[in-house]
């Protein structure tokens, strides 16, 4: 609020979600529990790799611009010359979606066209990130009828929500920031078998401290 | 102007046309339903030459005497809720209207058809216009139109698990008929909890002014 702005509202968000890594003011830090000191220095290892590995995926976006209407015009301008989003480090849009870490939504998205979106978005490979982009997208916008999904994140979860029909370009730059800002505070692991429930307890380690455990 | 085409149809088909006027200088000819198909032919190969189907519209009248007149709904921000037992439905109901153009004579009018709700049949047209076929599966689709003897009679733009027909009055506003299943999001305004937005609430119904809403027919 220091700069006269909005909070940002932090959501129980995307895959891979991770407590917050240096909570802010106002946040309850996070529990300390008993650690040898082993573990200790793993996390303490971790947590560096983490803000190596968020500072080099939050500037090197890779772009899937899923582009189904007008908000494409602006889409167009804020990839060209004036504004261009590559100067944030989201530089190259790829058209396969097999190549890319961020999903934006750019334009309405109707019932018909939802399993496209759910196809396009599980075919991205992990960390993935989704942007809203325009009001359609956000929440269905003015179209409020039988043929529209009332916003995007009904199909799929969405990080930011970039309002405006259509954005204007310093928003979508602004969003990307907010998103950059949210990947940097996320936990990265190295390699994460924490999440397959079949993995037995002792192996529930990350690839830094399978390394440090040798 | 095109009013000779109107007397040209008059002359032709004397049963057929059962009324016409004329609309802020557009020729309207109110056709039996039976004939629409001959009087579409001897528009377009008769010395008329309507050689162009500009296109086919549908209205629904279900409400028409009660919502558009009456004001109260319209002030309102709310959706009026369609009970349709307190509202006299008008008869016939759909009305179909081909406008045709003349590229040849300039000149432009339109049929119109009236349907009753019990009978929504009307003989294709794709055999005098080939562009017919696209606007008949659009009012499939939307109007429920029944087109009899139109070679492809299938939904043009929902898809084909849409149940209803969307621009039917009588269809629910706020009917959603998603094709995945939703996710549980959480409400950022409103904190989480049971149903799709939050506290009890679809997100839908959340906004302003629209909470009386009938919840059957809503998502
Ligand atoms: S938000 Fe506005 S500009 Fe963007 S897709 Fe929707 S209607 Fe078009």
């Amino acid at each position: 609020m220091a700069d006269g702005r909005l909070p940002i509202l932090r959501p129980e968000g995307n895959v891979p979600e991770s407590p917050r890594l240096h909570p802010g003011a106002g946040e309850e830090a996070a529990v300390p529990v008993l650690l040898t000191r082993r573990e200790d220095a793993t996390s303490w290892f971790e947590s560096k790799v983490s803000g190596a590995l968020g500072w080099a995926r939050a500037n090197s976006l890779f772009q899937y611009p899923f582009v189904t209407a007008c908000c494409g015009m602006e889409y167009m301008s804020v990839m060209c010359g004036r504004y261009d989003l590559a100067r944030f480090g989201a530089e190259f849009p790829r058209f396969t979606p097999r190549q890319a870490d961020l999903l934006m939504i750019v334009g309405t998205i109707n019932v018909k066209q939802s399993p496209v979106l759910l196809r396009v978005y599980e075919q991205m490979c992990e960390p993935k990130w989704v942007m809203a982009f325009g009001v359609c997208a956000s929440s269905g916008g003015f179209y409020d009828n039988y043929a529209t999904v009332q916003g995007a994140d009904r199909v799929i979860p969405v990080d930011v929500y970039v309002p405006g029909c259509p954005p204007r370009p310093e928003q979508v730059l602004d969003g990307l920031k907010i998103l950059q800002e949210k990947i940097q505070t996320q936990r990265h692991v190295l390699h994460s078998v924490e999440r397959s429930p079949e993995m037995r307890e002792d192996k529930k380690r990350s690839f830094l401290g399978k390394l440090l455990a040798k | 102007m095109a009013q000779a085409l109107v007397d040209l149809l008059r002359d032709n088909f004397k049963e057929a046309v059962l009324s016409s006027h004329s609309h802020r200088g557009d020729e309207v000819a109110v056709v039996r339903r039976e004939s629409v198909q001959e009087i579409c032919r001897f528009l377009k190969d008769g010395e008329a030459r309507m050689q162009l189907l500009r296109y086919i519209a549908c209205v629904d009248l279900l409400t028409y005497d009660t919502e558009m007149t009456g004001g109260g709904a319209l002030a309102s921000n709310e959706v009026p809720a369609y009970d349709l037992a307190k509202k006299a439905p008008r008869e016939p109901r759909f009305q179909l209207g081909y406008n045709v153009y003349s590229v040849v004579r300039k000149q432009s009018v339109r049929l119109r058809v009236e349907l009753r709700s019990d009978d929504v049949k009307v003989p294709t047209v794709t055999s005098v216009w080939r562009t017919a076929d696209w606007w008949e599966r659009y009012l499939f689709d939307m109007f429920g139109i029944d087109f009899i003897g139109h070679p492809n009679l299938k939904r043009i733009l929902m898809y084909p698990e849409f149940q209803g027909h969307p621009l039917r009055k009588d269809y629910p506003t706020r009917k959603r008929q998603p094709l995945v299943a939703e996710l549980e999001f959480p409400d950022l305004i409103r904190g989480p909890g049971p149903g799709p937005g939050g506290a009890g609430v679809p997100m839908s119904q959340t906004h302003v002014g629209r909470k009386n809403v009938d919840p059957t027919t809503y998502d």
